[in-house]
């Protein structure tokens, strides 16, 4: 009754509840609206087991630029051309390196600079990793029943003295199953954690034999012919 | 008058539900179709060796495929056979698969994970990787690969909702079908032993009648059951 009411003009009628929650629902629909409009942002969390794999004998310096601590994906949307999601990934970037590199080399020091490194004397190599592309795969968009993250990123190591050793190109690919009431976030967070495992076991098993550094190793003694 | 006999009609069935008026059809029909909702489910075994364990001191693990780029064995449907696995009569120890591929990170990555039993010979060669197999008393590798997948979907069902409640009518109908298959690694022998596959498929029904009633066949969970238990008997040996 009170929905013809309204419908048919005698607002007049509506006792003072109704009105109350008409501007209820007013206001409910504004918020909506509004939450509806702006981009949704997801924070990648999660935690990464040590590498099982034996150190190598190095001090390896590790510096993490401004871009790659704050790294930020911006996901569009299709039919608006707004922002749709922004994934902010530096922080479990970070969790991961510091997880992994520790487990790979005997030492790891963070440097706050590679114009004026402290202490480079004691270092054998600078390992400066960056992240080159981020792609983001949702079921909306895909039509598959996954959520996928990509990301391909360009490692680079350097001798103490800035001397090059390697540059090479490494790709992470991580993939989740879409689940019934899954949230966007949580879907994007559990590719996003496989994407960044699977980067770990690629950099973990595969550093010793990128041909550069195979050959770097070698001169060092580290690694037998 | 009109409008008074029509509101009246339309609050009976809104309370179809009350002990004392709900018919016996909407218990008559539900029952029949869960009848109907029955899931058959098929096991195939496929032996190459004789199994056996020592439940003291000797464990399983049990690990989803997940390099499929269609599909990925699902963590739940992992975790259901361990449960079946380790419960019961002849109970096997299982070792929990994210804790096992955290503690053996990162050679059962999906991009790492040996997939023959060719590459365990090169993993046990590795002192780190045989060592922690050796703390957790691994005797069985057993790799799970597959999916449930739906089809035949049909019917339909529309809910509406106005001032004085609401409801929905109709039909719905479907077909789930869920094939896996185990495949078990000796660790020891570095070989394959034998494999296991279900194929479980079922009809699930969804009448709606001011609230929709879905009678769904269990067709992952039968899988589930059967691949488990079948999995217990073969590592067993009996």
């Amino acid at each position: 009754m009170k929905m013809i009411q309204l419908i048919t003009g005698k607002v007049s009628q509506i006792p003072k509840v109704g009105k109350l929650t008409a501007i209820k629902y007013s206001l409910a629909s504004i918020i909506v609206l509004l939450t509806a409009c702006s981009a949704a942002t997801i924070n990648i969390e999660g935690t990464f087991p040590a590498p099982l794999v034996q150190k190598l004998p190095l001090t390896v310096g590790v510096y993490y630029d401004e871009a790659f601590i704050n790294h930020s994906f911006i996901e569009i949307n299709d039919n608006t051309g707004d922002d749709q999601y922004i994934i902010n990934s530096g922080a479990s970037q970070l969790e991961l390196f510091n997880t992994m590199l520790p487990a790979v080399f005997e030492q790891v020091v963070q440097l706050d600079s590679l114009e004026s490194p402290s202490g480079m004397s004691d270092i054998d190599a600078v390992f400066v990793p960056a992240i080159e592309e981020f792609q983001v795969g949702l079921p909306q968009k895909t039509r598959l029943n996954v959520y996928e993250i990509w990301v391909k990123y360009n490692m680079r190591l350097a001798q103490s003295n800035g001397d090059y050793i390697a540059d090479w190109v490494m790709t992470a690919y991580g993939k989740s199953p879409e689940e019934t009431f899954q949230s966007v976030d949580a879907g994007v967070n559990d590719a996003a954690n496989v994407a960044l495992r699977d980067l770990a076991a690629s950099f973990t098993l595969g550093f010793s034999n990128i041909p550069e550094i195979n050959e770097w190793l070698r001169s060092q003694n580290i690694m037998q012919e | 008058m009109g409008k008074t006999i029509s509101r009246d009609s339309k609050m009976k069935q809104l309370t179809l539900f009350n002990p004392g008026t709900f018919p016996v059809t909407a218990f008559v029909l539900p029952f029949l179709l869960f009848l109907c909702s029955c899931t058959t489910t098929e096991i195939d075994e496929f032996r190459q060796s004789s199994t056996s364990i020592n439940n003291a001191d000797e464990t399983i693990v049990i690990l989803g495929r997940r390099q499929n780029n269609n599909y990925e064995t699902e963590q739940s449907f992992v975790g259901c056979v361990a449960d079946v696995v380790s419960r019961g009569d002849n109970s096997i120890t299982v070792v929990d698969e994210q804790e096992f591929l955290d503690a053996m990170f990162p050679f059962f990555e999906p991009r790492t994970a040996p997939m023959r039993t060719g590459h365990l010979e090169q993993l046990m060669s590795m002192d780190v990787a045989a060592e922690r197999l050796d703390e957790f008393g691994i005797e069985y590798i057993v790799w799970l690969d597959g999916i449930t997948e739906r089809s035949e979907q049909s019917g339909s069902i529309s809910c509406t909702i106005g001032p004085g409640g609401g409801g929905c009518f109709g039909f719905g109908t479907w077909q789930d079908d869920s094939n896996f298959e185990a495949e078990i690694w000796h660790l020891d022998s570095q070989s394959s032993v034998g494999s296991i596959s279900t194929d479980a498929n079922g009809q699930s029904y969804m009448p709606a009648v001011v609230i929709p009633i879905p009678l769904i066949a269990r067709v992952e969970a039968n899988a589930c059951n059967g691949l488990g238990n079948q999995l217990k008997q073969f590592i067993n040996g009996t």
